[in-house]
């Protein structure tokens, strides 16, 4: 008789049935946000989420989520629905999300390399650390003109020079054996200090950059070189990067649209929104002035994926989330549009 | 013995083949037969008649018993899948509504092979199905509806 076989490793797990295809549900606990909606969406209540706001804040060792492998059909409809692919169904180990006659959302975060300056800060910003910068940096002798040098018959080796130098590009050897002073030319930033600070005048150093401009210095050179890359896996697209790119390099395409709503009366503030919220929307408020007295929760819905692993955690039903439009990819059977329209609320 | 009880099957095909216009190469060729033996069939030789009764009977039970049965004694996919389509004297009417999630699973239990999935949505050959029903009993959003005719 045809039956699932279920794998856990660790949090993770896998549900497997192979008959005449191979199907395989794959779950990733690391990037699911316990926001519900496979539960919601399984059309055999195969699916129980966890105590989200517990396994959250105390890290317990256990998974978010928990597949009934006797129930489940391996439909892939939590996959489909998961908006942050921590579900993957995998028929003869071809992603359901890449083929045609399934639907999926229509979402995305790209950052558009030509654009980009290299600075870092979506990377910084970024709530899942999805986006690694990696930049070259120009060579700092290209920044820079002038020259240097030292009359070793004059220098006295008291190594103050090494000590003083900010861009670290002296040696001085003071072994009265093997005395000794070496300047790397690479490293020097022609600031002078050594020549300043020499007490017996050995130093003769110029800056060129300071007394006849940059006319011997190509921008070319000057330029960041650089990659950016989101992990597709860990994304959520909820917007930060777009928001937080001085040079307008980054695109997010989100899912959901929505609505966030905090009912301030009920609040306990107890916290465990904006532990579990997968896009740092949510926040305690932080007084600017003594005396301040901000709202409890406060939301920047900018970034809000409209998930709603807030509301489903929060313990006095005080946060409720719309979904009033869901944008994927058309599919031909009724019943998964019909799913897929239940998720708005 | 189950071997007679096959052998009983394999004669009542050869003998439904024929009749429908099939040459003994062919019957040799879907039974996995060689052809003198299907010659020896056709003839009624080299076989008791009690195990071509018994292989009656099976043939005359509910369809899904008819079937795995039927399996059951000759344990190939694609030999029970000839001897089922060919003795069975029922035909079927099927239905999928628009429940249906296109799981596949219908398509892995049915032993038939008569079940296909388009658009997310499962497409049953009537030609092919021998209403054994495996496939609507365990369908998880009960989509599909199967009448005999």
């Amino acid at each position: 008789m045809i039956a699932n076989t279920k794998e856990v490793k660790g949090k993770d797990f896998d549900v497997k049935r192979s008959a005449e295809e191979k199907r395989e549900l794959i779950y990733k606990d690391d990037i699911c946000v316990g926001c519900g909606i496979c539960e919601n969406i399984c059309p055999v209540e195969a699916i129980e989420l966890g105590s989200i706001g517990a396994i959250v804040r105390t890290e317990a060792d256990e998974s978010k989520i928990c597949v009934d492998e006797d129930k489940c059909v391996l439909c892939g409809m939590c996959s489909v629905g998961c908006p942050v692919d921590a579900l993957d169904l995998k028929i003869d180990d071809v992603s359901i999300k890449t083929m045609d006659s399934y639907p999926s959302y229509i979402s995305s975060a790209e950052i558009d390399n030509e654009t980009c300056i290299h600075c870092k800060a979506c990377e910084i910003a970024c709530p899942r650390e999805a986006i690694t910068i990696a930049r070259e940096l120009p060579d700092r002798s290209k920044l820079v003109t002038g020259e240097i040098e030292v009359d070793k018959d004059t220098c006295v080796y008291c190594g103050a020079c090494e000590e003083m130098c900010p861009a670290d590009a002296i040696r001085v050897d003071q072994d009265i054996d093997s005395r000794d002073i070496e300047i790397d030319e690479d490293k020097c930033v022609y600031c002078l200090v050594c020549k300043k600070v020499c007490p017996v005048d050995a130093i003769r150093a110029a800056c060129r950059t300071c007394s006849y401009g940059e006319y011997d210095i190509d921008p070319a050179d000057a330029e960041i070189k650089g990659e950016s890359f989101i992990d597709d896996e860990l994304c959520v697209r909820c917007g930060w990067c777009e928001e937080i790119c001085p040079v307008d390099a980054a695109t997010v395409k989100k899912a959901f649209k929505g609505e966030l709503n905090i009912d301030q009366d009920k609040c306990t503030t107890c916290g465990a929104c904006i532990d579990v919220c997968p896009c740092d929307v949510l926040s305690f408020h932080q007084a600017s002035k003594p005396g301040e007295i901000g709202e409890k929760v406060e939301k920047d819905e900018t970034f809000c994926i409209y998930c709603g692993a807030c509301e489903n955690v929060c313990p006095v039903e005080a946060i409720d989330v719309k979904r009033t439009d869901i944008d994927y990819t058309p599919t031909k059977s009724k019943s998964w549009k019909n799913k897929l329209e239940s998720l708005k609320t | 013995m189950p071997k007679h009880i096959v052998s009983g099957l394999k004669y009542l095909t050869a003998v439904e083949l024929r009749k429908q216009g099939h040459t003994q190469r062919e019957i040799a060729d879907v039974l996995d037969m060689d052809r003198s033996t299907v010659s020896h069939y056709l003839n009624g030789r080299n076989l008791s008649w009690n195990s071509i009764e018994i292989a009656e009977t099976i043939t005359n039970l509910c369809p899904k018993d008819f079937l795995l049965l039927t399996y059951a004694l000759v344990k190939d996919e694609e030999k029970t899948r000839s001897i089922v389509k060919t003795c069975s004297k029922r035909k079927y009417e099927v239905h999928i509504n628009d429940t249906c999630i296109g799981c596949g699973l219908c398509v892995d239990l049915c032993m038939m092979n008569a079940i296909v999935l388009k658009n997310l949505k499962a497409h049953i050959d009537s030609n092919w199905c021998c209403g054994c029903l495996i496939c609507e009993e365990r369908c998880p959003t009960s989509s599909i509806e199967i009448l005999e005719v």
